[in-house]
């Protein structure tokens, strides 16, 4: 009995510790520095905060982090439609679009104290161009970097290409130091930055958190408010990010499901604001294989998709139909294209006329696992299609399974419809209407097989006007987007919103689709 | 016994080869592009087919295994395709916290678990033994994943008395610098005397540790129940009885102590299935462990590092298996 109660006396006295220590903390820490008053950012992302640290080949979440370490010459401001002047102060072009000229700021300091210059420029799109991975090929059309002084610099083009869509690309458009060049390999991969943004690196671990704190020396000065530190961290569980906001333990995450966001906009402790995305859902018809390659088909199976419900049920609302492969917001998107409608009985018509009878048409949709929203989209759209006697096989893949199917040679063993997303890398229409349409001779992101020289040498002649006059480009650009759609070559499902949820207190942030997922850090502030 | 052990390390080291052979060529075969993921999204035909190249992929497979197999003989696992660093460096940063991880959560099994069965057998078909069983069997039954967000919900979101996730809480790593000795985290602080990091990182410790905890506990329980059982039964118990030993004595010592050999094999090899089951824990509480690590690189087809984990769960398993063999044949009563 005696025993008994020892026990029972042990346990309570671990519990009264644990208690007494989870009571003490606040009182205790008062003298101590405490996390409370501490001027610092958190916030949660879905993913890993950053693969790789060299900013010449980061072509994935990294821009997250890199943005704010690093700086590009301009920044495009997507609602405005206008080139920021960062760390070039004005620019200028020859009238063929071949030499483009940077003024570049002065005083500008790298972490580590070199100054930046002319010599920077050239270091870092050379060593970029060198590298030759990520979204190095950004600055393919750059032929030769001219160093005109200190601080003026001559980029030469092979091609006429808009320099300040490249020079604000969100990848691979970073100034690096060319004290760089003293360092050892492996000096990135240990988690080194040095660049000229507001933020320097403090602490990373192994890409799954990161800590920034703010470079003193920054030329934009620290007057106003801002964060001291940042700290991004990985949170890949839905339930935990939407916690970690409502407790106010985060200020800012993304990406919640649209249950989670619907809930969360009653919650006064919780800001939900929705803005559109460069980011588009594309189903590519398989345009070589019988019977997609009879237009009449497509069309059918475009008219058969459930645009609505799809927008509403898939995405809960967070997207918006699309006009074509451009995403709304972006230069050249058009709402004076044609577009698709859900209509069964044209659907059915159009495979009469095509010779198909009911039943007779399997068809097998390909898109990448884990994604609800496209699997939710696929289950639909079979529900449709039963409805017209088209039987829908849907396959979640792996990314790269999915991809190499459809790399394959032979038509017969390749999917009929493959689903994915798309998004900006430079922000030109070009990005989408070259990658995923252009003819390719061995296939590498046009997933449709598609082929027009028609269209081909529309959108290339467009690009190259983009560097000489924007309102021409942008005209050819909608003229191109009239040949796709007429075409029909895919199903433009839907263009997506993001989601951002905060802090009420949390100020100055600024969704900029262009930057995806970037928060510029610098311009936010929290409300005393 | 010396030759017992010997077979059984042998033997060990067989199923190891034969795991990284399926292991490797299971990986392989699935269609993937470790090419392509290498060189990362939005990848160019040319830097795939340079990629193709620097990775030794244009080679034969059985060529590409015999690689593998050299560079492992030298203890190098390979590069992870997603990160483009050392799998051996990697495994080295998410094993310490797992296994900090599952040595609490069986230090807790064995200080709940044994007293419960003891508890259960001596009051057979009373109350306690009723409420034991219920427990054990929920514990056992119950899905991990649903425990963990239960727990969070009660001791996050509704009492706030105790951290989502994670090992640390991420504002107090930047007042003070971490240490790191071992590796684990608890034992870490509490050496080098960091009082506050230390209550926070127990803190951080407590959902995910009793989450993972159940099962052990459960199955740690009923085993030593029947255990238990069966011994209070023999004679020489009825004879300590008979001498009017005292009951706790007689539970305590001599009872426990027979009955251990079993539980101890249970242990040993429930531990192997807690390392497991953590994986999924891990991902619910952000611990930055080899479960955490395994998702990502499963969803990415990164077979260096698939390969490395899997290796890690195989070994680990292995020896427990050999641990719980010795503890078998230890026992006088059992004659190898």
């Amino acid at each position: 009995m005696k025993r008994k109660l020892a026990l029972i006396l042990t346990f309570l006295m671990i519990v009264t510790t644990f208690t007494a220590c989870g009571g003490n903390n606040q009182g205790e820490n008062s003298s101590k520095p405490n996390t409370a008053d501490m001027d610092v950012l958190y916030y949660a992302y879905n993913s890993i905060p950053i693969l790789t640290w060299d900013p010449s080949i980061e072509f994935s979440n990294g821009i997250i982090v890199l943005n704010n370490i690093y700086e590009q010459l301009l920044r495009f401001n997507a609602s405005t439609k206008e080139y920021e002047k960062v760390l070039a102060t004005d620019y200028s072009k020859s009238e063929d679009g071949l030499i483009w000229t940077f003024k570049l700021r002065e005083g500008v300091k790298f972490h580590d104290g070199t100054p930046f210059n002319a010599e920077c420029v050239k270091y870092s799109v050379e060593r970029t161009k060198e590298i030759g991975q990520g979204a190095a090929f950004i600055w393919d059309p750059v032929e030769e970097i001219k160093i005109i002084d200190d601080y003026t610099v001559e980029f030469v083009l092979s091609q006429p290409a808009p320099m300040d869509v490249i020079a604000s690309c969100p990848y691979a458009s970073f100034m690096m130091s060319p004290s760089l060049k003293d360092k050892p390999n492996s000096w990135f991969e240990e988690g080194n930055a040095n660049g000229t943004g507001p933020y320097k690196l403090q602490e990373s671990k192994m890409g799954d958190e990161v800590i920034l704190t703010k470079n003193e020396d920054y030329w934009k000065g620290w007057d106003g408010e801002h964060f001291e530190k940042v700290i991004v961290k990985k949170v890949s569980e839905t339930s935990s990010r939407r916690q970690m906001i409502e407790s106010g333990e985060a200020d800012i995450t993304m990406e919640l499901p649209s249950e989670d966001v619907e809930a969360l906009k009653g919650d006064e402790n919780v800001v939900v604001e929705v803005v559109p995305s460069f980011t588009n859902l594309i189903g590519f018809f398989n345009n070589q294989k019988a019977p997609l390659n009879d237009i009449r088909v497509r069309q059918a199976l475009s008219y058969a998709f459930p645009y609505e419900d799809v927008v509403n049920y898939a995405m809960g609302g967070y997207a918006t139909q699309a006009y074509g492969p451009v995403p709304k917001g972006m230069w050249g998107y058009s709402e004076d294209l044609f577009q698709y409608s859900y209509d069964l009985n044209k659907a059915k018509q159009l495979l009469e006329e095509a010779g198909i009878k009911e039943g007779q048409l399997k068809l097998l949709l390909t898109y990448m696992t884990g994604d609800e929203s496209e699997k939710k989209m696929a289950e639909l759209y079979k529900g449709e299609l039963s409805k017209i006697g088209v039987e829908l096989e849907i396959r979640a893949m792996p990314w790269e399974s999915q991809w190499e199917m459809a790399m394959g040679t032979d038509t017969s063993s390749q999917q009929d419809i493959f689903v994915m997303y798309w998004w900006n890398d430079l922000s030109t229409p070009y990005s989408y209407l070259y990658s995923l349409f252009h003819t390719e001779d061995s296939t590498l992101y046009n997933l449709g097989y598609y082929r027009n020289t028609d269209y081909d040498a529309l959108i290339d002649k467009a690009q190259s006007e983009s560097a000489i006059n924007i309102e021409n480009a942008e005209k050819d650009f909608i003229s191109a987007q009239e040949i796709l759609i007429k075409d029909t070559p895919a199903i433009f499902m839907y263009d997506k919103n993001v989601v951002w949820v905060k802090s009420p207190l949390l100020k100055g942030h600024k969704d900029n689709p262009s930057y995806p997922f970037v928060v510029f850090f610098y311009d936010l502030y929290r409300e005393k | 016994m010396k030759k017992y052990i010997i077979k059984r390390v042998l033997l060990g080291l067989l199923v190891l080869v034969g795991v990284v052979t399926i292991t490797f060529f299971i990986t392989r075969i699935l269609p993937s592009n470790p090419a392509a993921q290498w060189v990362g999204p939005r990848a160019t035909r040319e830097q795939i087919d340079a990629a193709t190249i620097e990775l030794g992929l244009d080679k034969p497979l059985l060529v590409q295994f015999k690689t593998y197999i050299f560079d492992l003989l030298h203890g190098n696992l390979g590069v992870s395709l997603r990160t483009k660093q050392q799998v051996t460096s990697e495994l080295k940063t998410y094993i310490p916290p797992t296994i900090e991880l599952v040595l609490v959560s069986t230090i807790l099994a064995v200080i709940v678990g044994i007293p419960l069965g003891i508890y259960s057998a001596k009051k057979k078909d009373k109350l306690l033994d009723h409420f034991c069983r219920f427990f054990s069997v929920g514990a056992v039954s119950l899905p991990t994943f649903w425990v963990a967000l239960f727990l969070q919900l009660i001791f996050y979101r509704g009492l706030k008395v105790l951290p989502l996730g994670g090992q640390l809480d991420a504002k107090l790593v930047l007042l003070y610098n971490v240490p790191d000795v071992t590796g684990l985290l608890v034992l870490d602080t509490l050496i080098t005397g960091n009082m506050t990091l230390f209550v926070d990182a127990l803190k951080h410790m407590i959902l995910p540790a009793i989450t993972i905890s159940l099962y052990p506990i459960g199955l740690v329980a009923r085993m030593t129940r029947s255990a238990m059982l069966e011994i209070l039964g023999e004679d020489y118990i009825k004879a300590a009885r008979s001498y009017g030993l005292k009951e706790n004595l007689i539970l305590w010592k001599y009872a426990l102590k027979n009955s251990l050999g079993t539980t101890a094999t249970v242990l040993a090899l429930s531990i192997g299935y807690t390392l497991v089951n953590t994986f999924l824990v891990e991902a619910i509480f952000n611990w930055p462990g080899i479960g955490n690590y395994i998702s990502t690189a499963v969803m990415s087809m990164d077979y260096p590092a698939i390969i490395g984990v899997t290796l890690f769960s195989a070994c680990s398993y292995i020896i427990l298996n050999l641990l719980a063999d010795i503890i078998i044949a230890i026992d006088p009563r059992v004659r190898v």
